[in-house]
């Protein structure tokens, strides 16, 4: 049935083009809708990022990441997501993971690295968006309780802070003010939480791509 | 022959235990999970409230000699309350995920029930009779001045109505950091194993503060994890020996004699996948919901998203047979994975002879394979047929081209209407169906 020329294939084609923006928008859209207070099905996220790997391996070897690239770029140049080179391993917070100090805690308010830890400046709705969609891959769910608790910084309370801690209760819009505090940052002091925001940046830029296209 | 297929037609709804009124479908009573007891006598189920109820069989009456006798309820009791992780901030759920009989001893039963955290040891007992004549407490309960008990009085035991407690033994808990998805009772009746997304811990029965950790695939850096562990369970007659299935479709089988901790797999299971079928759901698809011993422990079942597969434990490489649940539903993968459905965990039994195998389906539907005549059927779980005497009537799925008289369209089936959970009489044609809130009891007809 479908040997019939060049034509069929070509919207054979397509429809598998168009399935994969399909499923990597649910997919996306799943990792990131959460159940606040709930914690997610290891399995479920496990198998969704999977999915997520899949889809990114083929576009990145079937070249189809150049086809979007050119207007996104420039619309943002942030946008590292375009060429389809999303860390989609997991919104970054492995725990193990050498480049920062400590995982990110679970209690990101409490948070006490004195060094410029990026988790001091997130705004709430930012925070339970990002340690459910953490959680959702499980990376904060097996937390040992000595790095909680070493965690605990005062220093929140401190006024060199306060710039930052007036990020607090604004959050509109969770991605916008992210770009502002990750651009102040700079990608020099990006630790592994940041990492882990900007990837979900991307990951929202993504869904935003694919549900407008 | 086909007799089995007979008896499946002729099975009957005897009984359709409406633990709930369909109307009132309340979160709380959908049914998590159903088990029967190593003699069949009595049958457990578990619910999202974290309720445990048991029925009992109830011994032929002879006004009605059609009927093998009722399951009518023995005990309720709550298992499981939710709690509140205060280091995670998150719900822990009260919802019994597993329950699993131990062998009957003495005149008590006992059973461990599971939700994603905690599992405990109830004991459920009878009491018909009670100690009367205690002179250690005045009229108002309270104890009396011993000063003032003068004569030894030896209390009797007078006989009242049959109660039936259920009392917690043992809570085994703070040893799994993720969701608890299994429990098996080893064959020794003195240990169990328990299993998470990551890690699978052997405990003792007795011992609650302590358990071995036999199976940990969590990576050093989560990062790298592409797998969990789906479900496991013991041998039913080799105390050393259990296995586990994962997401990616495949099963280990380990041996505790090898090693205390069981990292490395004595046998994999794992059929090649077919290039052909291949699709972005082929993982999904592939993830192994369940995994159950045959009774005879030659064979094992294993449950993914669209087939049964029963697998020879001596042959690695392939399954000894593929039985196809709802083939109709891979070209509707993506709505199933639209609406989330296609995570679904069905679970697989097999029955007291293993000669036929029960899984459940979408839209009210599950089905049996025949493994001697390799024929199956669909049954649908309704109250329509669970009135007495009322024989199941076998439905069919129209898979393409013109739908029969009789024949379901697969775009009218009801995909909030499934059947998870199923079990079967360890001896008896009698098997037990969750649907959602209501629990179906059918039983094969005796002429």
């Amino acid at each position: 049935m479908l040997g019939r020329g060049v034509k069929r294939k070509w919207s054979c084609l397509e429809d598998h083009v168009q399935q994969r923006q399909l499923v990597l928008g649910l997919c996306l859209e799943k990792l990131q809708r959460c159940q606040a207070g709930v914690e997610l099905s290891l399995r479920r996220s496990v198998l969704l990022i999977n999915t997520l790997r899949q889809i990114q391996e083929e576009m990145r070897s079937d070249g189809s990441d150049a086809q979007f690239d050119t207007p996104l770029d420039a619309a943002d140049p942030d946008s590292r997501l375009l060429r389809c080179d999303i860390p989609v391993t997991c919104p970054g917070c492995a725990e193990g993971d050498k480049e920062g100090p400590s995982p990110p805690s679970v209690l990101p308010s409490l948070d006490t690295n004195s060094s410029p830890s990026p988790s001091k400046s997130l705004p709430a709705a930012t925070h339970s968006t990002l340690s459910d969609a953490v959680n959702a891959v499980g990376y904060l769910s097996d937390l040992a309780l000595d790095d909680i608790f070493e965690d605990i910084d005062t220093s929140m309370y401190e006024t060199s802070d306060l710039v930052a801690g007036s990020f607090w209760p604004v959050s509109v819009s969770l991605w916008a003010e992210e770009e502002v505090k990750v651009r102040s940052a700079g990608p020099a002091s990006a630790g592994t939480l940041q990492s882990c925001l900007m990837d979900l940046n991307e990951l929202d830029h993504i869904m935003e791509i694919l549900v407008k296209s | 022959m086909n007799l089995y297929i007979n008896c499946f037609n002729r099975f009957m709804g005897c009984l359709g235990y409406l633990l709930n009124s369909a109307l009132s479908l309340f979160p709380a009573d959908i049914i998590s999970t159903v088990e029967f007891n190593y003699s069949g006598e009595l049958l457990a189920t578990g619910d999202k409230g974290g309720r445990v109820v048991i029925f009992q069989h109830e011994q032929e009456s002879k006004n009605r000699p059609h009927l093998r006798g009722e399951y009518n309820v023995y005990s309720t009791f709550q298992s499981h309350e939710p709690e509140f992780d205060y280091l995670k901030s998150l719900e822990i759920e009260e919802k019994i995920n597993k329950i699993r009989w131990l062998p009957q001893q003495n005149a008590a039963h006992f059973l461990l029930s599971t939700n994603d955290k905690t599992i405990k040891l109830w004991k459920i007992s009878e009491r018909d009779k009670r100690a009367e004549g205690y002179n250690l407490k005045d009229e108002d309960g309270r104890l009396r001045d011993p000063f003032r008990i003068t004569s030894l009085r030896v209390p009797v035991l007078m006989p009242m109505d049959l109660m039936v407690e259920a009392s917690p033994r043992r809570i085994f808990a703070n040893a799994h950091t993720y969701h608890i998805n299994s429990i098996s009772v080893n064959s020794d009746h003195e240990t169990y194993l328990s299993a998470d997304d990551l890690r699978i811990n052997l405990w003792h029965l007795e011992i609650t503060d302590r358990s071995f950790n036999i199976v940990d695939i969590k990576p050093a850096n989560m990062e790298e994890l592409t797998e969990v562990i789906t479900a496991a369970e013991c041998h039913p007659h080799q105390c050393n020996v259990f296995v586990y299935s994962s997401s990616k479709g495949t099963i280990r089988l380990c041996d505790m004699r090898a090693a205390a901790l069981c990292d490395r797999h004595s046998k994999f299971f794992e059929e090649p996948e077919d290039p052909s079928s291949r699709s972005f759901f082929s993982e999904i698809i592939s993830s192994i919901s369940d995994v159950k011993f045959s009774h005879s422990g030659r064979y094992m079942m294993t449950r993914d998203y669209l087939s049964v597969k029963v697998w020879d434990l001596n042959m690695e490489n392939r399954p000894v047979e593929t039985y196809q649940v709802h083939e109709y539903l891979r070209s509707k993968l993506c709505s199933l994975y639209e609406n989330d459905c296609i995570f679904d965990k069905f679970e697989c039994c097999w029955n007291g002879s293993d000669s036929a195998i029960m899984t459940g389906s979408y839209n009210n539907f599950f089905r049996m394979f025949d493994r001697n005549t390799r024929r199956d059927i669909t049954l649908e779980a309704s109250r329509e047929s669970s009135k007495p005497r009322a024989t199941l009537k076998p439905r069919k799925v129209s898979t393409g081209g013109k739908r029969k008289k009789d024949e379901i369209s697969v775009d009218s089936l009801d995909f909030n209407k499934k059947i998870l959970h199923t079990a079967w009489h360890p001896k008896d044609n009698v098997i037990a169906v969750a649907a959602t809130n209501n629990l179906y009891i059918f039983q094969d007809k005796i002429n």
